[in-house]
């Protein structure tokens, strides 16, 4: 029973901070839809009637359709965000794991680039419909990402993530060119799992958390070294999320 | 003589009024409300052949409005303005009768096209 209330907490004060980032990334757009509608008309009334006299007249007319591409930067920022807001709205929902999976790759380009490593998403070529929780599925595939940036970090190599089918589950391959560490991963899920559970003193005891939500998903984690190239972390997730 | 009427709605008053600039430059007719209310009392007074209505607006909600337009001026068509694209309103408002729908921040040529081919439905544009 505790468990329950403790779940329903956890799923209600998710939808809350979803709830509240989704508000604000509207108002946002409603900002960006004005800046773009002043900007745009700035650029109407100048090309209307050109300044012939006014030097600084180019430079301005240039300056605009920067202005615009930031917007539509922006927008395309703000879009993702609500997106990621709305994972949190309900605990199970039907999904495409690929889809899901070039969002969260999205998400990540800016922490790839600012450790210099290329991430890429290789969705397959049919679309992987689960029933889960995409909130938590993102944590996990962000968990996995980052800890393979980190590997990669050193050598700026390449981290990617490839969306498969197996016969009963759907997967993502998280694969990274980094410093093998596949058996310590294996001995840190394994330990996780365990009845003695996370202790909070293992090395990385949020990939213990990651290990045991992955559980609660119905999925599980493989993970191998690549000789000395690297890591693979396979991480299988059931059509539909046990009943708990 | 400008091809057809507009009328633009959405709570957001200074995107109204430079929109509204912008597309009369076009030489294009628009009226603007800032409420469902209003729009719908506006278009009492005159005939439009294309209404840009927001969905999110305090008050009447953008669905309510496209439903009593639709009730009342069938031959009018609405383009939807919406945040983000694809949302369960922008659906339901398709489903309700909309033309079509544009995301903020709207791109003008993009909206230029969806307005004349709504115009034309209705005969003009």
């Amino acid at each position: 029973m505790q468990k329950k209330v403790e779940e329903i907490s956890r799923v209600k004060q998710l939808a809350f901070v979803g709830k509240v980032a989704a508000g604000l990334s509207h108002e946002i757009k409603n900002t960006l839809a004005i800046i773009n509608e002043f900007v745009g008309l700035m650029g109407d009334l100048l090309k209307k009637e050109p300044p012939s006299d006014w030097q600084l007249y180019p430079r301005l007319e240039k300056t605009i359709p920067s202005i615009e591409e930031q917007v539509h930067r922006s927008a395309g920022m703000v879009k993702r965000l609500n997106r990621f807001a709305h994972s949190m709205d309900k605990p199970l929902t039907s999904l495409d794991l690929n889809e899901l999976v070039q969002e969260i790759t999205t998400l990540a380009q800016r922490f790839a680039s600012l450790l210099g490593v290329e991430l890429e998403a290789q969705p397959a070529p049919e679309p992987l419909q689960i029933t889960s929780d995409p909130f938590r599925i993102q944590y996990v595939i962000f968990g996995f990402i980052e800890r393979g940036l980190w590997r990669c970090s050193p050598n700026q190599t390449k981290v990617t993530l490839a969306c498969a089918r197996t016969e009963d589950m759907a997967q993502v391959i998280v694969t990274d060119q980094g410093s093998p560490e596949g058996d310590w991963l294996r001995k840190q899920i394994a330990a996780a799992l365990s009845p003695a559970g996370i202790s909070g003193e293992e090395e990385d005891p949020e990939l213990g958390v990651l290990a045991l939500t992955m559980a609660e998903l119905g999925g599980f984690i493989e993970a191998e070294e690549l000789g000395k190239t690297g890591n693979r972390i396979i991480l299988s997730f059931p059509a539909k999320i046990p009943e708990s | 003589m400008a091809e057809y009427r507009v009328l633009l709605v959405d709570d957001e008053e200074e995107f109204v009024s430079a929109l509204s600039e912008r597309l009369e430059l076009r030489g294009i007719e628009v009226d603007s409300a800032l409420n469902g209310e209003d729009a719908l009392a506006i278009m009492v007074e005159k005939t439009f052949e294309v209404v840009i209505l927001d969905l999110m607006m305090p008050g009447l909600g953008g669905l309510e409005v496209l439903k009593q337009i639709k009730s009342a001026h069938p031959n009018t068509q609405v383009i939807l303005l919406t945040g983000h694209g694809a949302t369960k309103e922008g659906i339901e408002g398709m489903r309700l009768g909309a033309f079509d729908y544009l995301i903020k921040p709207v791109d003008i040529e993009e909206m230029l096209e969806k307005m004349k081919a709504a115009a034309r439905t209705v005969g003009t544009g």
